[in-house]
């Protein structure tokens, strides 16, 4: 237990330091919204004053920070100049969105790449395997942005999916069921982009440990038992090879919300990331800052849980942190 | 293959890939922002051996292409004007190697233009530009590396030296950086930085955010070996005689070091070359008219060049070599170390 | 005349690894103290975890005691300035037990043995060369092998060139730790022989830090016993080994495996 509060109370000071990696930024660097405005000969000095004043642009920044904090801690992220609405809304919408195009990924990718992996392991050196194992070295060759785009141009050329976007015109006088073709149909081709970036480095990190673990000597011992191969695989095998898995697995969730930021813009999914993209170019501070502390969240949580899982499963683990 | 033989191989690889890219004034038939607007997405042209009339030609030519009758944007070539492949041609000026003034070219064409991979909006070359381009996302890739490494050395260098409250502060510091998703940090950190700058200042820019991303790693590394080398005795047996730390640090630490610096160097330049072209393709980067392979991409973002003009999509596939030839690179290099750890070849970001 | 080396009360803390209270430390020297007249040779004889090399690395000043003096021809090292200790260094030299870890295996043998001159800035480049090939004669590396790096080098090749890089700066006193407990017996004999010879001919004193009292025995002077720190038990070597007054050195000597017929005998290299 104290082991997991102390793991908690640094992700927590993870936050807060980014937090104020991030505030601090904004102000060394030169530029914010207002300067465009400025510029702009149609609105007058006291209007741009006064709306600095309204955002406090003009308090140092400490001030500025503890604000930010207070703000925070009763559950409100700021204000976007952009949008001239809450932060928090306009985050939310867009997370739900990125979070169902990444969730999809990742549930996906890891289905695939479990069995794809036990059994590349299994039949380790042999020809299965070594296809495997070229195409995974094809895939990984691959930068994301190439395959992004190469997926996009394969859709408007074809016409199989469309080429962006949520829902079709219309959506909402869909029946149900068309409803989810609808969305399947928008969600196949980022989901694939995220798929196939992800899915050949899992591949290989289930088939090497998975590949480690089948040489030990008590699997061999419980073949010689005589239990049955795919028990044998699955039940024994890739138990004793979970640890580096499961931190993979806790790396995959805290990238849930930062992890698909090209993809979304390339394929124009109403993300995260087309939102945060936008906001840096128009340097809207307090959706950004959010922004990077919603991803921060999901980053630390997700080595938070991977700590949790490994704690939970591997026996080892819990007695090396209570002997402390 | 034995080791040695694989690392050779790649390395030879890489290296003729540079050259080519180092080259690209001499391998481009034209100068990079030279427009033609009388001749905007042409496709890429073919070269023949064989006329129409299936007589065989010794000198490879090309037929330019036509606007067909009564379309604005589909080509048909001009079979009646045959313009004839020249080698060795002397062409437009450009610097060889940033310096030497040269005018030859590998081909080129007295007149007409010949697009081999097609032209863009402005009717300029895309195999010229994405030679040249090469040359700026590559050096991008080359410097970010350098001073990711040389940072990352430094710090990780100085944490298992002196240990104790240093280790401990830049050690933190670093699982910071670790944390944070690189993406998001390195358009943060461009696009607070001024938006519109000159090329060359914006090229600077990127290699600075690039290289103050992703320096937390090769930290780590260092200050492992470093550790681990600290206690030898052949160390001890050096301070013995008298050394100063900046000896010891500098004749038996260092040294050990090396082959992490290197095996990290392979690991990184892609993923930085690959940082430069999101940033160029986004808008962050290196701005028109220099020609970069990000930038090259950027006209994707309109529908309808995404429909139309698909051979605009080739730069992306010109990268792919490259990160062929550093992938093998890398993990020959870590095979050779004996550290092969599939950790090291994690996704392409530094985090 | 006074002794060359002497030690007094000589304490060595370490903070454990594993603190149950802020107090918590292991005390590797527990007071411990001896002298060596010059040109002797007193043998450290203990159990692994007795103290002996943290004895050996506090003598050739690698480590900083926690209390107690070193006495060096007179002078209290522990009280020197750093840059004055640098200067004292060359007179004490260390001789590690594992060659493998105490010579930089990609060094060559003739940079090893001239490194101490290149970072005590002495001599040309050419006289460092000059010198330690001398050196690397003394000890029996020839010519051909100075050129080969250290991970080449055998075991017994690789403890010699170590004597030789300790011998460069032709120091006064030499510890050795353990230097020839990873040999095997032969070399160990070849070995042994040729630091006598050096001592003779070179006017070394030697503190020879080993966990065989047979060999003790035969290259000591004096021996002194350790155990959890201490010095329990120290005299001539006759004395010891024939009537043993501690437990400890009755386990020790109960413990080396003997021979009959007595000594190893040497083999003239």
């Amino acid at each position: 237990m104290r082991y997991l509060l102390g793991r908690t109370l640094h992700a927590v000071f993870l936050l807060f330091g980014v937090s104020l990696l991030t505030f601090l930024f904004s102000a060394l660097t030169p530029g914010n919204y207002f300067d465009e405005m400025r510029l702009n000969p149609q609105i007058s000095r006291e209007t741009v004053a006064a709306l600095r004043a309204q955002y406090q642009l003009d308090r140092p920044l400490p001030v500025r920070y503890a604000h930010w904090l207070n703000a925070v801690a009763h559950g409100e992220l700021g204000f976007s100049f952009a949008y001239n609405s809450p932060v928090g809304p306009l985050l939310w919408v867009r997370a739900r969105n990125t979070l169902l195009l990444t969730i999809t990924a990742t549930l996906l990718a890891w289905l695939l790449a479990l069995p794809l992996g036990v059994w590349s392991a299994s039949r380790f050196g042999r020809a299965p395997d070594r296809v495997l194992s070229w195409t995974t070295a094809t895939l990984l060759v691959i930068p994301d942005l190439v395959l992004a785009l190469g997926l996009l141009i394969l859709a408007v050329r074809t016409g199989w999916f469309p080429t962006g976007g949520l829902a079709s015109v219309g959506f909402e006088n869909l029946s149900p069921l068309h409803k989810l073709r609808d969305l399947a149909s928008h969600l196949a081709l980022p989901v694939a982009a995220l798929v196939l970036t992800t899915l050949p480095m899992l591949v290989r990190h289930v088939r090497a440990s998975v590949a480690e673990v089948l040489d030990a000597p008590f699997l061999r011992a419980a073949v010689g038992h005589g239990i049955p191969h795919r028990k044998l695989l699955y039940g024994y095998a890739l138990r004793a090879a979970a640890n580096p898995l499961i931190s993979l697995f806790g790396f995959s969730v805290g990238t849930l919300v930062s992890g698909s930021l090209l993809v979304e813009v390339v394929m124009s999914w109403p993300g995260l990331g087309p939102l945060l993209l936008e906001a840096i170019l128009a340097r809207d501070l307090y959706v950004v800052i959010g922004g990077v502390l919603l991803s921060m969240i999901f980053l630390v949580s997700g080595n938070l849980f991977a700590d949790v899982l490994l704690y939970w499963s591997d026996p080892r683990i819990r007695i090396a942190a209570s002997a402390k | 293959m034995t080791p040695p033989r694989r690392l050779t191989r790649w390395l030879v690889a890489l290296v003729v890939l540079h050259c080519v890219v180092a080259g690209a004034g001499f391998f481009a038939p034209y100068d990079p922002v030279e427009q033609d607007r009388d001749h905007p997405y042409l496709p890429p042209m073919r070269v023949h051996l064989m006329d129409v009339q299936h007589h065989f030609h010794s000198r490879p030519f090309f037929y330019p292409l036509r606007l067909r009758e009564g379309s604005f944007d589909q080509y048909q070539e001009d079979t009646a004007a045959a313009v004839p492949l020249h080698f060795f041609i002397r062409g437009a000026d450009y610097p060889l190697l940033g310096f030497l003034p040269s005018r030859a070219h590998l081909f080129g064409t007295d007149g007409t233009r010949i697009y081999l991979l097609g032209s863009d909006a402005y009717g300029r070359d895309q195999l010229s530009r994405i030679l040249f381009g090469g040359q700026v996302s590559l050096l991008a890739g080359l410097l970010g590396a350098g001073v990711t490494l040389s940072l990352g050395a430094l710090i990780g260098l100085a944490a298992g030296y002196y240990g104790g409250w240093r280790d401990d502060l830049l050690m933190r510091t670093a699982e910071l950086f670790l944390a944070l998703p690189w993406l998001y940090l390195l358009f943060a950190l461009r696009a607070f930085l001024p938006l519109t700058v000159s090329p060359l200042e914006a090229f600077l820019l990127v290699v600075v955010v690039i290289g103050m991303v992703g320096w937390a790693r090769p930290a780590r590394l260092v200050r492992g070996v470093v550790l681990s080398v600290k206690e030898r005795d052949f160390v001890r047996a050096a301070r013995g005689f008298g050394a100063s730390d900046m000896y010891l640090l500098r004749r038996h630490i260092l040294p050990e070091t090396a082959s992490v610096l290197l095996t990290q160097a392979a690991i990184l330049v892609p993923q930085f070359v690959l940082a430069e072209m999101t940033l160029s393709f986004l808008g962050l980067g290196v701005p028109e008219p220099t020609a970069s392979w990000g930038n090259l991409l950027a006209s994707l973002q309109q529908y309808s060049v995404l429909v139309s003009y698909w051979w605009m999509y080739l730069p992306a596939l010109a990268i792919v070599p490259f990160f062929l030839g550093y992938l093998g690179l890398a993990s020959a290099l870590q095979q050779r170390a004996g550290t092969y750890k599939i950790d090291e070849q994690s996704s392409w970001s530094p985090t | 005349m006074q002794p060359l080396l002497r030690v007094e009360n000589l304490v060595k803390h370490y903070a454990a690894v594993r603190p149950a209270s802020p107090k918590d430390k292991f005390a590797a020297l527990d007071g411990v103290s001896l002298s060596i007249p010059a040109r002797t040779t007193l043998a450290l004889v203990g159990e692994s975890g007795s103290g002996k090399s943290t004895l050996a690395l506090c003598i050739a000043c690698l480590e900083h005691p926690t209390s107690g003096s070193i006495w060096f021809e007179g002078i209290d090292v522990a009280d020197l300035h750093e840059n004055q200790r640098r200067l004292l260094r060359p007179q004490m030299q260390l001789v590690f037990q594992d060659p493998a870890s105490s010579l930089n295996p990609r060094w060559t043998a003739l940079e090893i043995v001239s490194e101490p001159f290149f970072v005590q800035g002495r001599f040309s480049k050419q006289e460092r060369g000059d010198r330690a090939c001398t050196w690397l004669d003394h000890v029996g590396i020839s010519r051909k092998m100075a050129n080969r790096r250290a991970a080449e080098l055998s075991g017994g090749q690789k403890q010699r060139l170590a004597i030789a890089r300790a011998l460069a700066l032709e120091p006064k006193l030499i510890v050795l730790d353990e230097a020839l407990s990873a040999l095997d017996y032969s070399v160990q004999a070849q070995i042994c022989n040729l630091l006598l010879e050096l001592q003779s001919s070179l006017g070394l004193t030697y503190l020879f830090i080993t966990h065989d009292f047979s060999m003790a025995a035969h290259v000591a002077d004096e021996i002194a016993v350790m155990d959890h720190g201490r010095i329990v038990e120290t005299g001539p070597s006759e004395k010891i080994l024939r009537s043993p007054a501690h437990d400890a050195t009755r386990s020790l000597l109960a413990a080396t495996p003997r021979v009959p017929e007595a000594q190893p005998t040497l083999v003239n290299s």
